[in-house]
């Protein structure tokens, strides 16, 4: 099973919040920045890849049902996202990778025999 | 949203669940100042002020499907990513004006969308509703009433396929008179 945990440790990325649900499983991975776009496409158990780091993100990611939250090229985040991840227990994570090349490593991680 | 019609549309639908008889669409483009204002006022139920403290929080919603609403909180986070602003006054049996604002040029202000759509589209949803739309555009100004319209139309309902047809030829061509490419 590939869980948020694994991708961590694999590319290296920052926890920033919501520690309790990194046993999330991943299935696959979603890139988008319009967040009523990414509301109505983004899947169950989707690693979503983003610059935003406005609060609505969290609620996006909790109606969506995401595995966890990627912030791409090492954005900064509002404290106040961060606050509401912990609370929804979402898994907020950060690196300096575009989205794109975060892709193509957690492809990579989901495609591991 | 991709467009600021889909915003428009969303917020009045709020109005309409609201039990508004009428709302007032009013759209402001100030190329000189820099300057888009849209602003859409109803005389719905209105709120109180602990509801309006909340409107904009994304993990509020009066649905109780779901526990997040996020159509003000988007708006709102649209406004203000577009070096804009963005307002809501509301009084509990009066009614609520929600008002958004957006630096005209900037880059990531999504284009106006397809307000002529929209219109019809309202229109439909609730046909008692008395619904003006006044769109500005540096001096020039369009301006939009279903009461007019219905006092023309007499015993023909509005929502006639032939009267949205023509209406929404009416306010594209309306808008194209007005807004300057």
């Amino acid at each position: 099973m590939r869980t948020v945990k694994g991708l961590i440790s694999r590319l290296d990325l920052e926890l920033v919040a919501g520690e309790k649900a990194i046993g999330n499983d991943i299935k696959s991975v979603y890139i988008g920045d319009l967040l009523s776009w990414v509301m109505s496409h983004v899947k169950q158990k989707d690693v979503w890849i983003t610059i935003q780091t406005n609060i609505n993100v969290v609620a996006v990611a909790a109606l969506g049902e995401v595995s966890c939250v990627i912030i791409a090229e090492g954005a900064e985040i509002e404290e106040i996202t961060i606050k509401k991840a912990e609370q929804e227990d979402i898994p907020l994570l950060r690196s300096n990778l575009s989205a794109y090349d975060l892709a193509v490593e957690i492809n990579k991680y989901l495609e591991l025999k | 949203m991709k467009e600021l019609a889909l915003h428009i549309l969303d917020v009045t639908e709020n109005s309409i669940k609201a039990h508004a008889t009428e709302i007032q669409i009013i759209i402001k483009e100030d190329i000189i100042k820099d300057l888009l204002t849209i602003e859409i006022k109803d005389n719905g139920d209105g709120m109180d002020e602990d509801t309006l403290a909340k409107v904009t929080d994304p993990f509020f919603t009066t649905r109780t499907t779901r526990k997040v609403g996020l159509g003000l909180s988007l708006f709102k986070t649209t406004a203000l990513q577009c070096n804009g602003a963005f307002k809501i006054n509301s009084k509990k049996g009066k009614g609520t004006t929600v008002v958004a604002s957006f630096q005209h040029s900037h880059i990531d202000r999504a284009p106006m969308g397809n307000m002529e759509e929209t219109i019809v589209t309202l229109i439909t949803a609730n046909k008692d509703i008395e619904y003006s739309y006044t769109h500005f555009s540096n001096n020039n100004k369009f301006e939009f009433n279903t009461m007019e319209i219905k006092k023309i139309l007499r015993n023909v309902e509005i929502t006639e396929t032939t009267v949205l047809f023509w209406l929404k030829e009416y306010i594209k061509e309306g808008l194209q008179g007005v807004v300057k490419k």
